[in-house]
């Protein structure tokens, strides 16, 4: 191939894309140095035999059509040993194969391209595959996220050397340069010597996120400090544990760590901190022992012994008396395990209409808030529900006296108080810590935050652009993390309107947002299928979790700090190590969208409440023992982890919670369609 | 490519051409060209999809799980786009398949007159929303209490569960409360029951009443209270034929339900039970089905027998017991024979083999003068009689074809030659009596011998002992029971039979007198039966069993 055939290659190709710009500027490149010979085309045979198929321009749908056609039966006869590697090559290619017929405006043969081979990836992808059915136009490749997104970026692939041989010289020698050049251009082998990697380790293969598997790695290789809040309440209790028979010393105790408190002082605490050293290590021998098991990685903070963190917020203060409440409740807390299963107390809704978007139990479960679709907050004192179906006949009675209960407009009595100020849907609610406050969120973009002992909203935090999907208070309080359809979400504090924090990053709506327990983090699970963590301090992304195969809607953060459950629409719940970033175990049993996720006091055990009408409780400390190697080899693992499940009577399950003494929660509503 | 198949044409777009044409006229455009159309096609659909997606979102932070009209609204209203009003609905939308269609449904819209609207009383204010509180779970267990869920829900819904109870070696056992008091929410429970049980047992409430007595966890407190209702009714309502048919269904469901533990109340219930198959009037004799309560009662009483009968040994011994006095007893009315020989068949062939078999002949006998025309002038008593024979011939039946599915070789050659010649065939019931007696007549004499010899042969403790063998799974008692029927069908024939062929009676009851034996021929006790019953005993033969007798 000579210089004068490159020349002319080009200017066709030139000509065939519509570079009008380019053609003339090559033009005049030719003219002017015509001598000159930078590029050694001819040295490359792919290149030019790319270059060749590119000036051939007739028929090019067919030619897609054709190529994958006989690519995807080349890999199906291939061998069994590399054909699973082989196999995963062929969706990336059949998705942009589609998007590259729908961009050169052949709309039909992709149509009719995709619906011939869209079977074989039904299985796995069929999310994807129902968004990118409609994509009709090369207009809506630019439009929709996931399409543009995908066309932006590679894919990444680890593909053993032989099948990389394979695939490369199938595709030469059968001149099938439509493939060679989707896969050359979309698909980033990472090619590794040896055998070929084992297929169960497909969570990277399945997603085609937007954003690339580097990318994502690169961020969970940021340094995670995941331990616990130093001078918790919890370690006081374990310092006064020895102590417990003297109840004045134990007071003593936590008077002297409130006064440290009162100072947000953090050098004070730190000195603190050192203080307390010796006694925590010696007490908390599991914490202690999961500090040695966490270096997974070198960077993590390898210099800390005990795995306790400093507060990198300035946190609020909590008054004495609650404080020696949740001590004491602290001490009779029971304790849970495989083999001592939760008491569940179940709130259900009557009589709700199909208005109910979501509920929200306290800390002590007293109370009970529901947001509605009629815009109102309505919550329940359960201390006086009880009252009054017990005396009920009293109470009429004291119809004059001031009623604690509030008055209907026709003077009839509620059993709840009604919070009225949204201007559309509510979707979220939470209690603060100590159940003096709620926050919902609401479709009018708004968050407000409302006096359970005033009955009164007092604030109304605008910022989000779009409905506020969850709102969630920090498990210290006073902090509070919101997400939106407008993709993003963002930290508040309650005595500012405006957001401090924004995380911005997600690629589709972020669907609800947790706490880690040091308040430190938040984990956000969004509709691209992701759940991240940030960093407060900083705003930064620091984790990204890929795995799920459709939207996130709850997420639950293990008490210890070390695990994350996340789960979705399809009823899959996944258990992450957050130091690695990697899936622990998928928990499979839930048949419908698990919308709420808790774990009890202790972490060892993990409730999940589904729209199945099941509330199911997991054994975590089995879960997470068992590591990936030995889940294969013994294979039934998953079965052993469910340890419960406690059907309703047709009530799907809207939220969960373990109060302080390790009693299980559950409220949902009672659904007439069965 | 340049000729696009038609197929390809149709898929491209989920939304046809066609239907943007409709839409732009619907809002008065008139003049669009196909081929605006044509582009605008899939544009639509991609805008629909892209709804659609956000809608889908509203929906699962609504947690639901089915697309509301409002979804629809919120995710338009995310776009910046009016919502569609005039769908707006609190429950799921009900759609109608248009007809010709295959997935085309369209929303039923009725047509309301203004005037109905605004003349028709004011719907009842919704409840409004409340919470109630029950536990889910003590200590992992689930009460069996009205709020949860049926247990057996729990058991059925999949396998894999019981292999996880076994592997965590966890219980599946149900905490029963210990309720002294009853709730006042029981306390109304009973007396909607009651109501319905009393005045209302037509209604289609009270079926729905049973399938509640009959399922639901939580009713245990109020067992004595509907055992007592039961009893106490029962003796009131003897007159009554609805009201005891309904006492009767509602004993049955408390009977089947899985959460009730029955044992204690058993003897309680059993004499009301028993009073209605075999008492002597139930309801008015007259316009009353009482025949149909019979039947259902007899079921139930076999029911219990079978459930409880491995608990309480002497349960069925003293049911048998009962209701073959009242067969066996000529003074009692001929409903109450019937009520015994249905609860007697009820229970299973081999009662009737050991119980009524034995019994059939002389039984038949007496029976006989009251089912003809010529003898009984009372049409009443002579359907009674009727149905009474037809009770007879069904367990008799039955029974037959139980032992021929057992024992299938048993048959003998020389009863084949019998039944042959018994071919003919006899119509008309009346006569078919004495045309089997002129059959029996014509059997070889070699054949009688050998009835007889085997029958002579036999000793009588080898008997019981063959008897107990027989018997094997039942107790004690019922031997002692059966033991009194050949005694009393000895005597039956000579008390009140003077006038027959004391030969002839003879021979068919040495058959049937021997059918409680376990090695009876079935082929022999099916000929002795033909001779009783004629030709509709063959409905109860098997097919191959049949062809080979005819």
């Amino acid at each position: 191939m000579d210089e004068e055939q490159v020349v002319k290659f080009v200017e066709t190709y030139l000509k065939k894309k519509g570079f009008k710009q380019a053609e003339l500027a090559f033009h005049d490149e030719v003219q002017h140095n015509s001598n000159a010979n930078s590029v050694d085309i001819h040295s490359d045979p792919d290149l030019s035999l790319l270059l060749l198929s590119l000036s051939q321009s007739e028929d090019t749908p067919a030619r897609y059509h054709e190529e994958y056609r006989k690519l995807r039966s080349w890999t199906h006869s291939s061998l069994d040993l590399y054909k699973p590697e082989l196999l995963r090559v062929l969706y990336p290619v059949f998705v942009h194969c589609y998007m590259d017929l729908v961009a050169k405006g052949h709309i039909q043969e992709a149509r009719t391209f995709f619906n011939s081979f869209r079977e074989d990836h039904e299985t796995v992808h069929s999310r994807d595959l129902q968004k990118l059915e409609g994509v009709l136009s090369p207009s809506h490749l630019e439009e929709m996220e996931f399409a543009h997104t995908l066309r932006q970026s590679k894919v990444n692939l680890k593909i053993c050397q032989y099948s990389n041989e394979l695939m490369m010289q199938y595709l030469r020698n059968t001149k099938s340069t439509m493939m060679l050049g989707i896969v050359n251009e979309h698909i980033n082998f990472q090619v590794s010597p040896g055998q070929p990697s084992s297929i169960s380790d497909d969570a990277e293969v399945v997603t085609l996120i937007g954003n690339s598997q580097d990318a994502a790695n690169q961020i969970n290789k940021k340094e995670i400090h995941w331990g616990l809040l130093e001078d918790s309440l919890e370690e006081r209790l374990e310092k006064a544990g020895g102590l417990l028979s003297d109840s004045e010393k134990t007071e003593g105790d936590a008077k002297e760590g409130d006064l440290d408190e009162t100072k947000v002082n953090i050098l004070k605490r730190s000195v603190e901190g050192g203080k307390q050293g010796a006694s925590v290590k010696k007490l908390k021998k599991d914490k202690a022992a999961s500090a040695t098991a966490k270096v997974v990685r070198p960077e993590t903070n390898t210099s800390s012994i005990a795995p306790r963190v400093k507060s990198e917020l300035p946190l609020p203060v909590i008054p004495t008396e609650v404080e020696q409440s949740i001590l004491e409740d602290l001490r009779n807390r029971v304790q849970l395990s495989s083999a001592a299963l939760p008491s569940v107390s179940f709130y259900t809704f009557i009589n709700t209409h199909n208005g109910l978007n979501c509920s929200s139990i306290s800390q002590d479960g007293s109370l009970v808030a529901g947001g509605f679709s009629d815009s109102s907050l309505k919550v329940w004192d359960m201390a006086k529900l009880g009252q009054q179906s017990g005396n009920s006949v009293l109470q009429g009675e004291n119809d004059t006296a001031p009623s604690e209960h509030v008055l209907g407009p026709n003077g009839v009595k509620r059993s709840y108080t009604l919070f009225q100020g949204h201007l559309g849907p509510v979707y979220s609610a939470t209690f603060s810590p100590l159940g003096d406050f709620i926050l919902s969120s609401s479709a009018d973009t708004t968050i407000r935050l409302w006096s359970t002992k005033l009955n009164a909203n007092i604030v109304c935090y605008k910022g989000h652009n779009y409905p506020v999907w969850d709102v969630q208070f920090s498990p210290l309080g006073h902090y509070f993390a919101s997400a939106s359809h407008d993709r993003t979400a963002r930290i508040w504090s309650m005595d500012r309107i405006h957001p401090l924090r924004i995380m911005a990053g997600h690629l589709s709506d972020v669907d609800c947002v947790q706490w880690h327990a040091n308040c430190n983090y938040i984990a956000t699970g969004s509709s691209d299928k992701t759940v991240r963590l940030w960093d407060v301090q900083s705003g930064e992304c620091v984790r990204i979790f890929i795995g799920h195969r459709s939207m996130i809607l709850s997420l639950a953060m293990s008490p210890d700090g070390r695990y994350m459950a996340s789960a979705d629409e399809d009823g899959t719940i996944m258990m992450w190590d957050l130091s690695s970033g990697r899936c622990v175990s998928p928990l499979m049993g839930h048949n419908s969208c698990v919308w709420t996720l808790a774990f009890s006091c202790e972490g060892s055990l993990l409730a999940s409440g589904s729209a199945d009408c099941t509330v199911k409780i997991w054994d975590v400390t089995t879960s997470t023992k068992v590591t990936r190697t030995e889940e294969i080899k013994t294979g039934s693992a998953n079965r052993l982890r469910s340890l419960k499940t406690l059907p309703t009577k047709s009530t799907p399950v809207y939220s969960l919670r373990f109060s302080r003494r390790n009693l299980l929660f559950a409220a949902g509503v009672l659904s007439k369609c069965k | 490519m340049s000729i696009v198949p038609k197929e390809a044409i149709e898929v491209t777009s989920i939304v046809p051409k066609e239907a943007i044409e409709v839409i732009a006229q619907s809002i008065g455009i008139t003049n669009l060209s196909p081929e605006v159309a044509l582009a605008l096609a899939p544009d639509v659909e991609y805008r629909v999809r892209e709804i659609m997606q956000e809608a889908i979102k509203c929906m699962r932070h609504s947690r639901r799980t089915t697309l509301t009209a409002e979804d629809v609204d919120s995710a338009l209203s995310l776009r910046n786009v009016d919502p569609v009003y005039g769908f707006a609905s609190g429950d799921p939308l009900r759609f109608k398949r248009a007809a010709g269609h295959k997935d085309l449904y369209y929303i039923d819209d009725k047509d309301v007159e203004f005037k109905d609207v605004i003349e028709a009383p004011l719907p009842k204010a919704p409840l409004d929303t409340s919470v109630k509180v029950h536990w889910l779970a003590i200590e992992g267990v689930q009460p069996a209490i009205p709020e949860n869920a049926p247990v057996e829900a729990l058991a059925a819904s999949s396998d894999g569960k019981k292999s996880e109870y076994k592997e965590d070696g966890l219980p599946v056992d149900v905490k029963l409360p210990v309720k002294h008091v009853l709730s006042k929410e029981l306390q109304l429970y009973f007396d909607k029951i009651t109501e319905l049980t009393i005045k209302k047992s037509g209604s289609i409430l009270f079926k729905q009443a049973l399938v509640s007595l009959a399922t639901d966890s939580g009713l245990h407190p109020l067992l004595p209270y509907f055992t007592y209702l039961i009893a106490d009714e029962v003796a009131r309502n003897l007159n009554n034929f609805s009201v005891l048919f309904a006492l009767m269904r509602v004993a049955q469901s408390l009977l089947q339900n899985p959460h009730i533990h029955v044992e204690p109340y058993l003897h309680q219930l059993m004499p009301s039970i028993v009073t209605c198959l075999v008492a002597k009037r139930l309801g008015n004799r007259f316009s009353d089905n009482h025949w149909e309560l019979r039947n259902f009662t007899a079921n139930l009483v076999a029911s219990i027998c079978k459930r409880f009968g491995h608990v309480y040994h002497n349960l069925q011994p003293r049911v048998t017991r009962t209701l073959l006095h009242a067969f066996l007893d000529p003074t009692k009315s001929l409903p109450q024979h019937y009520g015994a020989v249905q609860g007697l068949a009820a229970l299973g062939p081999n009662v009737v083999r050991l119980l009524i078999l034995p019994n059939l002949e002389p039984y038949l006998l007496l029976l006989e003068p009251e089912m003809l025309l010529e003898k009984q002038k009372n049409e009443i008593k002579r359907l009674e009689a009727w149905r009474v024979y037809g009770a007879l011939m069904h367990a008799a039946g039955l029974c037959v074809y139980d032992r021929l599915k057992m024992l299938p070789g048993m048959l003998t050659p020389p009863i084949r030659t019998v039944l042959k010649s018994n071919g003919r065939v006899m119509t008309k019931m009346p006569n078919k009596r004495k045309a089997s007696t002129d059959n029996l007549m014509q059997q070889p004499p070699l054949k009688k011998l050998a009835t007889d010899g085997a029958m002579g042969v036999m000793p009588m403790n080898s008997m019981q002992v063959d008897m107990q063998g027989a018997t094997g799974g039942y107790p004690k008692a019922v031997g002692a029971s059966s033991m009194s029927i050949p005694l009393t069908s000895r005597q039956l024939p000579n008390e009140n039979m003077p006038g027959r062929d004391g030969g002839q009676v003879l021979k068919a009851s040495t058959v049937l007198a021997q059918a409680w034996k376990e090695d009876i021929d079935a082929g022999r006790l099916l000929a002795s039966l033909y001779e009783l019953f004629g030709e509709s005993m063959f409905a109860f033969i098997p097919k191959p069993e049949l062809s080979f007798f005819l």
